[in-house]
């Protein structure tokens, strides 16, 4: 079942547009989702929570229209950019206080539970937990009204390795039951490598990769060979860069030809965005 | 219906918890000031513009109070309602309190004051003073539902030029000079009851518009 639709999302501004935006996550999968910084992740993470008006385009929660069902869905989502920030000053209690009182299904029990497991204290001020310690804080608000869809902004960003594993182990268990999805951006592709079941790749507003990640690894090579090889390979690489003995570069496994004679290697995801990223650039300096 | 009161229950109760320090009930004493013998009273209950509410705004724009409300299962316009709710009901408060100092002062200075006396009229026309303070703030801020100080200006000025206004015009007006005193309740009970309908009716209009702004800007 899909959780999360969303079709030809639409947005404009002065110097940047989403052009199209569409993908879809089900039901107990986590989805990544990446693109460089201004790429369009956040923006396109508020155009489906309404946050930014969109100009056009279609997100489906649970199956319903969120614009026609807002406050309902909301209900059942759990969402974050960045950390908590709103607040500082005050006791974790007190947020929670006020918090708890707009969710139906608020749980007690599951509050006091992750409470416990994550070593946050109610008296503390927002301010002095931590960057991590922040993020979880919110998904245990998330979790206590049993939101079935997360939305994290960069949850992982600005947070230390040790913490960052703790936090994607945690992803993988709570949709462990197979009734919960998470859809969370990033830049650091080692967090996706780690957990996501699928990716979303967004490029300058424009989605060009959204699938399951090991069809996405398995859709692209790296190829290494000589500069002899390179003239004759052309335009069928991505993007390439060269090196004393010859070059490295990325090539879609359909322009392959398995008798060119190459060194063929299986991409990180990466190489797949860095390759792309570095196609991007160049095509805007040839078009300058 | 009823789901839509407890929401804004809720969203009341976060109001008074987190962005309305108590210290702000504090500001309602300004209505002492009433006890003053010969000033202009209109006076006293600009404090709550001068001093209260643009306290309370700046301490929601510090804590990124709408940042935190737009997570909460709420509609936008749910937002802005809570929150003028809850200046609304701090400046009915304020009335209320003023009220009864008023009472107070003309029981104490029969003679009465040189500019408008702490009479009906005056009570009346402190509605009104709020009023447009509303509409013209609210709507303004919305726009933005960031920028604090501009709005604050021109809705103080627009309260401040109406309440000159009353003063010079019952002063100067002589058909008006009923209006002051409190010998013709007759006279001054209409302009009451008129500051509490346009108190009413600027403030929805003041919701209306400023929702329609909150709607339109990218969070």
């Amino acid at each position: 079942m899909q959780i999360l639709s969303v079709q030809d999302l639409c947005k404009s501004y002065e110097t940047f547009a989403l052009k199209n935006v569409s993908f879809t996550l089900d039901k107990g999968f986590i989805m990544g989702f990446i693109g460089s910084n201004g790429a369009g992740k956040t923006t396109t993470l508020k155009s489906i929570l309404n946050l930014v008006n969109k100009d056009s385009g279609v997100v489906h929660v649970l199956g319903k229209d969120f614009t026609q069902n807002e406050i309902a869905l909301k209900q059942q989502l759990g969402f974050m950019f960045g950390g908590i920030d709103s607040y500082l000053k005050s006791r974790v209690g007190k947020i929670t206080d006020v918090v708890r009182r707009f969710y139906k299904n608020w749980d007690d029990d599951i509050y006091a539970t992750y409470m416990r497991r994550f070593a946050i204290d109610e008296n503390k001020k927002v301010e002095q937990l931590s960057n991590g310690m922040r993020v979880k804080f919110s998904l245990t608000l998330a979790l206590s009204h049993q939101a079935r869809l997360l939305i994290l902004d960069e949850p992982t960003s600005g947070l230390d390795p040790v913490a960052r594993d703790d936090l994607l182990e945690l992803f993988q268990e709570l949709i462990e039951d197979g009734e919960r999805s998470i859809l969370f951006s990033t830049h650091i592709t080692s967090d996706l490598e780690k957990c996501a079941d699928y990716i979303t790749y967004i490029q300058n507003g424009r989605i060009i990769e959204s699938r399951a990640k090991d069809d996405l690894l398995a859709a692209y090579s790296v190829v290494k060979g000589t500069r002899e090889q390179l003239s004759k390979l052309g335009s069928s690489l991505i993007a390439y860069k060269e090196n004393a003995f010859g070059f490295t570069g990325l090539v879609s496994n359909t322009g392959l030809n398995a008798n060119d004679g190459l060194t063929i290697e299986t991409p990180s995801i990466e190489q797949i965005m860095i390759y792309h990223e570095k196609r991007r650039a160049e095509n805007e300096k040839s078009a300058v | 219906m009823k789901k839509g009161g407890l929401k804004m229950k809720n969203l009341l109760y976060k109001e008074f918890r987190l962005v309305i320090h108590p210290l702000f009930y504090a500001v309602l004493l300004f209505g002492a000031l009433l006890l003053i013998p010969e000033w202009v009273y209109f006076l006293a209950l600009m404090y709550f513009f001068f001093i209260a509410l643009p306290n309370i705004f700046s301490v929601g724009k510090a804590q990124n109070d709408i940042g935190f409300s737009v997570m909460l299962p709420v509609r936008r316009k749910d937002i802005v309602k809570a929150r003028m709710l809850a200046i609304i009901i701090l400046e009915i408060l304020q009335i209320i309190v003023a009220a009864v100092f008023a009472l107070v002062n003309l029981a104490i200075y029969p003679k009465g004051n040189f500019l408008m006396d702490t009479n009906a009229t005056f009570i009346g026309c402190v509605f009104i003073m709020y009023a447009i303070f509303n509409v013209i703030f609210f709507p303004m801020f919305y726009k933005t539902a960031f920028k604090i100080g501009f709005p604050v200006i021109a809705a103080t000025t627009a309260a401040i030029v109406f309440a000159t206004a009353v003063e010079l015009s019952v002063l100067f007006v002589p058909a008006l000079r009923i209006l002051d005193g409190t010998e013709n309740l007759a006279a001054q009970l209409p302009v009451l009851l008129g500051g509490i309908i346009i108190f009413v009716l600027l403030n929805i209009a003041a919701y209306k518009s400023s929702v329609k702004s909150f709607q339109s800007i990218d969070l």
